[in-house]
């Protein structure tokens, strides 16, 4: 029994500074058929601060994925990935870096953090598309997710 | 008696050989005035010093060359008349010769090796003048160096065309370099806010296509045609800027696996188009393997491209010359007109129709960067209707000095 059946919606964090990417990412998952709450934060302090439940916003909630892009203002994402890896209590939660970046460097280093995935953004809107229904079918129904 | 005609005959010897002397000497004088109006009369400069580096002789057109008469010339050092790093390179040249000197046994042979050497030296009114020096040894009869000859020519006008032909050069170097950061830079970060425009119309399209009226579904489908031509266009122009910018070394390539990789990247195209694709053994070479990858897709990619009714037969083949591999791709396409040759190469150029033959015209540009990025060449055989032949050359590089 995955957590969908449970009856709760799916918490999904994405931590991405471009509002258009964001609205984007949205929109999309708004056409998904999987129950989800797709929670938004723009900088890396902000996401530590929504995942350590400090803060407005956060309403207690603990995401079950996090979408993360990698260059953010303030806090990078390499810097948010290797916090929530070093944290006994954040480290379950499958991280997804979700980002434009195909430098080998980037991709080495988000596995050498523990990163779950490495995905490119397309560039072609008809990808991104194909994208985010592949994270859905994949993290969200196929592969069993750790107990809340 | 005997004594006397012994006398006399010694007399007559003498009288001869007193004749000789005189004949041998009147000689020896003719040819040293003839060396010496010829000496005298050139415009290169004759100047002889002796081993210790002392001048002995120095032609009147020494005057010409550096402003100083013969009479000062004589007297100044070789380290005063020099610029620095000349003294040094005469220093180095004068060590080296001498060396070479007790290594040459055949002296005789040697004699006219000419040894050139360009040197800049001081003229009185302390501007600096490039010569060419010509060295030679002029020897004793054992053969032993007694006093070097030069013979300087004014290169200085040869120099200033060097010297700004180098500046050119380097300055060129440094323009294309900028040229080629400011095309990666500007295709790259181009994408990101196009990715936004193009995104949102396509999202546009999704969305609300059929619930607006015709010309919104008409201005938006023309909005997503447009951006998404633009995205391919930039993407081109990435891969085009990235050849100089983000090439590999060059090593040991197998052309052959190269293309066997490319014909799977084809492999739709190909099976599409009914394309039959046949080609003969190909070399090893030394390249950058990617974009020799990149070089036979985009040739094999337009030669299934480009056809009429018949479907597409491409031949790929290469010939060893002597300095280089010359590659073909033949198809039987619809051929170019050769007024084009040359401009199939320019970036973004199109002969055709999009509707007709997609593509951003940027294919070949890529080809010819990648090939002279090889130091090859690459050009057209083609006739309307009948196909073309795109040749391409990769330098061998002797292989023996390359890492196998």
């Amino acid at each position: 029994m995955n957590i969908e059946e449970m009856g709760k919606p799916i918490e999904i964090l994405l931590v991405e500074d471009n509002p258009g990417d964001v609205r984007l990412t949205q929109e999309v998952f708004k056409e998904s058929k999987i129950r989800n709450r797709l929670h938004v934060v723009k900088d890396g302090v902000e996401a530590m601060a929504f995942l350590r439940r400090q803060g407005k916003g956060t309403d207690g909630v603990r995401p079950d994925l996090i979408l993360l892009d990698l260059n953010l203002p303030k806090k990078d994402g390499r810097e948010v990935l290797a916090e929530i890896k070093a944290d006994d209590d954040l480290k379950r939660i499958p991280v997804v870096v979700l980002t434009i970046s195909k430098a080998e460097e980037d991709i080495l280093r988000s596995y050498n953090l523990h990163a779950n995935c490495y995905l490119n953004k397309p560039i072609e809107f008809e990808q991104f598309i194909k994208l985010v229904k592949y994270i859905e079918e994949f993290w969200l129904t196929i592969v069993k997710l750790p107990p809340r | 008696m005997s004594e006397l005609t012994e006398m006399r005959q010694r007399i007559i010897e003498l009288g001869t050989s007193e004749t000789e002397r005189k004949k041998a000497e009147e000689a020896l004088r003719e040819s040293e005035r003839r060396y010496r109006l010829l000496a005298e009369n050139v415009t290169d400069v004759i100047t002889s010093v002796d081993m210790n580096l002392r001048p002995t002789y120095m032609s009147p057109s020494i005057t010409r060359l550096l402003g100083y008469s013969v009479e000062e010339a004589m007297t100044r050092t070789l380290e005063a008349s020099l610029t620095p790093a000349s003294v040094e390179a005469a220093a180095q040249a004068f060590a080296a010769e001498t060396a070479l000197e007790h290594e040459v046994h055949d002296k005789q042979k040697d004699r006219f090796r000419r040894r050139v050497r360009e040197l800049e030296f001081y003229r009185k009114d302390g501007s600096t003048v490039w010569a060419e020096v010509m060295v030679s040894f002029l020897r004793n009869s054992e053969g032993q160096p007694v006093e070097i000859v030069s013979v300087l020519r004014d290169i200085t006008k040869r120099k200033q065309v060097e010297e700004e032909l180098k500046k050119t050069l380097t300055e060129l170097e440094r323009s294309n370099k900028e040229l080629e950061q400011f095309a990666y830079v500007a295709s790259h970060d181009l994408q990101e806010p196009l990715r936004m425009v193009a995104s949102y119309v396509q999202l546009l399209a999704r969305r609300y296509e059929g619930k607006l009226d015709a010309d919104a579904d008409d201005f938006i489908a023309y909005a997503v045609g447009g951006a998404s031509r633009m995205q391919k266009m930039i993407n081109d122009l990435l891969t085009y800027s990235q050849v100089g910018t983000r090439g590999k070394p060059f090593q040991p390539t197998d052309c052959q696996a190269v293309l066997d990789q490319v014909l799977a990247n084809l492999k739709v195209a190909i099976e599409e188009s009914s394309a039959v694709i046949t080609h003969d053994p190909l070399p090893m070479v030394i390249a950058d393997e990617s974009q020799m990858a990149q070089l036979f897709q985009n040739l094999i990619d337009n030669a299934i491209k480009f056809h009429d009714e018949a479907s597409p037969r491409v031949h790929i083949s290469a010939k060893q010359k002597e300095k280089d591999w010359v590659f073909s791709v033949r198809d039987n396409g619809i051929g170019i007109d050769p007024q084009y040759y040359q401009r199939i190469f320019m970036l973004f150029q199109s002969l055709h129709n999009r509707e007709e033959y997609p593509g951003t015209g940027m294919g070949l540009a890529i080809c010819k960067r990648i090939v002279e990025r090889h130091g090859g060449r690459i050009w057209v055989k083609s006739e309307l209707g009948k196909g073309s032949t795109f040749y391409f050359t990769i330098p061998k590089r002797g292989g023996e000095k390359h890492e196998y």
